[in-house]
């Protein structure tokens, strides 16, 4: 049993090694001290590092993507929990067809949201504005909420409400000590991954903005010109955040999971 | 009652940033102001647009299929494994997707240049007298969208095969049927339309990518979504639209015609036996 399985897994191996070999090139990189770049690193420092932090440029560059993807995030989750309350339980043809609106900007690609977010935004003469930025980026961050809440939403039992309302509490107060407290796990994770569906967003921005970049554009714009060094040190230091955060959402998920069934 | 209006702000949202500017869209494409196929007949008219269309149709095509091939034997091997084993395989397989794409490209730009990490290895150890030419080819999109994609595929197969009841294939196995004939009988179909839907997502996130082909590939590896961010550059909004038009199209026609092909198959399959 174990020997037929051999092939498969050094193919597993393998391929995780491929998944994994983007960052596990870029790390060395980024503590290099070289002026250009070798591999292996013939110097090792915290160059690049002090490069980032140190560049008000950069530095501006990732302020205003925190802002933005806090935004976003808090408005994306708030909206979408909401959404899923309304959308409630039972499954009928027109939940169906919400739920699949809700979804549909995970499936369309970015590129012609943020066209059309882009025409509509001069017409309205709110381009180049960052709450414009936020309200976009919360609709494409959207979908995640609605799916993540929506199944955790499924899970609860319903009957904990009702009998809170029974038992002579407000419609809001039997939601928020009956319903909110199982979900809030599910509602945070949530909120993370919209976090970071706006943090790693760069078309619509790039359409959208123009006096002012976000992290992903200054990336950019960095790439297209030179390639340089800096932004191995910017890329580890987000590898390492959104690791952190996303396994704190795992976790948070997992846990969600595991209340619910009890 | 009041419970069904907290959809309201959620409806708003999507309204005001995705369906009026899809909507607008549409209108750019085909209206200026009167009714026009001005914009598709330039379409249809390049060959270099008529040429770009069907290289972004192929290299979806053929980074869903690679995906599928890669990624299918994975999931399997990891749904064969003792089930407390399985979570941290999976996560070994999720982990890259949390390094933006932006990160990633770079990387490969260093992995993959004329000065990159490869052609220096390969010169170092004499393998080579010349840099091989890597970086800006087809291939270097096609490493970077697999290395992208595949995750997706494989959490999508491995979830539909952790729903096959695992006795089935104890049971065609007691029945006397060999471990190829079992699996080709019991677990593939069984486990064919999460494979279809996974290939299907992969193939759809696929036809918009545009950071991956405008960095690593080469001047005839563009893609639609970067003729559209060119002519948005350009200000020519109505012909952006009508490539959107074009690129959206493509996509649900192609989800339309795999999707019907698919259950058409898996119908078939079911009535022979």
């Amino acid at each position: 049993m174990k020997d037929r399985n051999l092939p498969l897994a050094l193919f597993y191996v393998i391929i995780v090694i491929f998944l994994f070999f983007p960052i596990l090139i870029v790390v060395p990189i980024s503590f290099s001290n070289g002026r250009f770049l070798s591999f292996p690193p013939e110097e090792f420092g915290l160059r690049w590092y002090r490069n980032y932090f140190g560049d008000p440029v950069w530095m501006s560059a990732t302020f205003r993507s925190l802002r933005v993807a806090l935004g976003a995030s808090v408005l994306a989750t708030c909206v979408g929990t909401l959404s899923v309350i309304g959308l409630g339980r039972k499954r009928s043809k027109t939940s169906g067809a919400l739920t699949a609106l809700f979804v549909a900007p995970a499936i369309v690609p970015n590129i012609i949201v943020a066209l059309g977010v882009f025409i509509l935004a001069v017409r309205l003469r709110v381009s180049d504005n960052e709450l414009t930025l936020i309200c976009a980026h919360a609709a494409i961050g959207l979908p995640f909420v609605v799916l993540i809440v929506g199944s955790a939403y499924r899970q609860i039992d319903p009957t904990l409400e009702r009998a809170a309302r029974i038992m002579g509490a407000g419609p809001l107060r039997a939601f928020m000590s009956a319903t909110l407290p199982p979900l809030t796990p599910a509602i945070l994770s949530a909120g993370i991954f919209a976090f970071f569906v706006s943090f790693d967003e760069l078309i619509i921005s790039l359409f959208l903005m123009s006096s002012a970049e976000t992290l992903p554009m200054r990336i950019w714009n960095d790439l297209r010109f030179e390639i340089n060094p800096t932004i191995a040190a910017v890329s580890v230091f987000f590898v390492v955040v959104t690791t952190l955060a996303m396994t704190l959402a795992e976790v948070l998920r997992r846990r969600a999971e595991k209340n619910n069934a009890a | 009652m009041m419970k069904r209006l907290t959809i309201l702000p959620g409806l708003a949202l999507i309204l005001m940033l995705f369906l009026i500017p899809v909507g607008i869209v549409f209108q750019q494409g085909l209206f200026d102001p009167a009714f026009t196929t001005e914009h598709f007949d330039r379409f249809v008219s390049r060959g270099a647009y008529i040429r770009i269309f069907w290289s972004t149709l192929q290299i979806s095509t053929v980074v869903a299929v690679l995906c599928l091939l890669i990624g299918y034997p994975i999931a399997y091997f990891i749904v064969r494994q003792p089930a407390s084993r399985r979570p941290f395989l999976m996560f070994l397989v999720l982990v890259p997707m949390w390094m933006s794409i932006l990160a990633r490209t770079y990387s490969w730009m260093v992995v993959l240049g004329k000065e990159g990490i490869i052609n220096q290895a390969l010169l170092w150890l004499g393998l080579i007298d010349e840099p091989l030419r890597m970086l800006f080819t087809t291939g270097a999109v096609y490493v970077a969208m697999v290395q992208i994609m595949l995750p997706i595929l494989i959490v999508t197969c491995f979830s539909s095969m952790t729903e096959i009841d695992q006795s089935l294939l104890r049971a065609a196995r007691i029945m006397g049927a060999s471990r190829a004939r079992a699996f080709r009988e019991v677990f593939l179909p069984l486990s064919a339309e999460g494979a279809i839907t996974g290939t299907l997502i992969v193939f759809i996130l696929s036809m918009g990518f545009f950071i991956v082909p405008a960095l690593l590939g080469g001047r005839r590896d563009a893609m639609l979504a970067n003729v559209i961010s060119s002519q948005v550059s350009q200000t020519n909004w109505g012909f952006a639209a009508a490539i959107s038009i074009v690129l959206l199209g493509a996509t649900l026609l192609v989800l339309v015609l795999v999707r019907g092909l698919s259950s058409r198959l898996v119908h078939h399959h079911e009535e022979a036996h």
